[in-house]
């Protein structure tokens, strides 16, 4: 399956053209930017950080984040097929993803709980223990990624 | 003045502890993509809400994430210090590194702007405050500006000499 990915146009064309790696690989940085960047800030502020800014705020910020994440799935999915064989049998390829995946899993749970505090007491709902935890393991999830995808061309 | 630098550097102790070191090249890697998301991350934040978005924000409470924006901001100018002693050569002549440094500058001056300009007068904004025209400006030349430092950045490996 991986090999007949990598035979396919789009994976050709990212491999082989001039333009098409390094156009990806800015959209990629990009993306990265915006989704890391805001789940990290969500992430401190419901660990207490910067408590003057408002909780619901990280609503629309987050909607924000997931557009990032749909331009960097993108991104990432057609970088993949120009070296699918490569990529699918490096360890740290594979860590990557999972803690991509298991830090989109945990934003849906955030957002979900987020809502239902904001819902009961305005901006700044009084968070429960459980929500923080989730954070603190969402902000380790999205550096351990950031390593972890810095290390592929290590590996 | 980067060629100057580079030769400057060049053969240095720390420039050949750099480049002997096969662990730190990805560490340092590692240091500035996370710097990075720390930077993007409170500067989208804040100059969304320097522009008029996201109004759910206070102005006020908006500067509350300066320090985590300048931690970001240190952790990638060590490290890019760092970057440019291991490899002065290649950085030096790379016209994707000279444009990314040249707007590095452009932000650091804007920002400088916001600051003594800015910063001073938005304690008397409410969330109802419309943003002023100077504010969006600023708000959207940091934006652009940082946009631009993660393209040339990334396009380095990528692009020729200038």
């Amino acid at each position: 399956m991986f090999t007949w990915l990598e035979n396919t146009a789009v994976a050709i064309w990212v491999a082989e053209s001039l333009y098409g790696y390094p156009f990806l690989l800015a959209l990629h940085v990009v993306g990265l930017a915006v989704v890391v960047g805001i789940f990290l800030m969500r992430d401190l502020r419901l660990l207490g950080l910067f408590r003057t800014l408002d909780i619901a705020a990280f609503m629309p910020l987050s909607r924000m984040a997931w557009v990032g994440f749909i331009v960097n799935a993108i991104s990432g999915f057609m970088l993949f097929t120009s070296q699918a064989t490569t990529f699918v049998n490096n360890t740290a390829f594979l860590l990557k993803i999972s803690c991509i995946i298991v830090g989109m899993i945990l934003a849906g749970v955030i957002q979900s709980r987020l809502r239902g505090e904001l819902a009961g007491a305005g901006g700044n709902p009084a968070l429960t223990q459980s929500t923080k935890i989730i954070a603190f393991i969402s902000l380790l999830v999205w550096v351990s990624a950031i390593i972890t995808g810095r290390l592929i061309a290590y590996t | 003045m980067l060629q100057a630098l580079a030769s400057l550097v060049m053969d240095s102790p720390l420039n050949q502890w750099i480049a002997a070191t096969y662990w730190l090249w990805p560490v340092l890697e590692i240091t500035h993509f996370i710097g990075l998301s720390l930077l993007l991350g409170g500067l989208i934040i804040m100059d969304l809400r320097l522009a008029g978005h996201v109004r759910a924000l206070s102005p006020v409470a908006i500067h509350s994430l300066l320090p985590i924006i300048i931690l970001g901001f240190v952790m990638n100018f060590g490290s890019g210090i760092l970057f440019f002693f291991g490899d002065p050569m290649r950085y030096a002549i790379n016209i994707g590194f000279q444009v990314k440094m040249v707007l590095v500058g452009v932000a650091g001056l804007n920002a400088a702007f916001y600051y003594w300009k800015l910063h001073p007068v938005m304690h008397s904004w409410t969330v109802d405050s419309v943003s002023p025209p100077i504010a969006k400006v600023v708000a959207y030349t940091s934006l652009f500006t940082w946009l631009g430092v993660l393209l040339c950045g990334r396009l380095i490996p990528y692009v020729g000499t200038g």
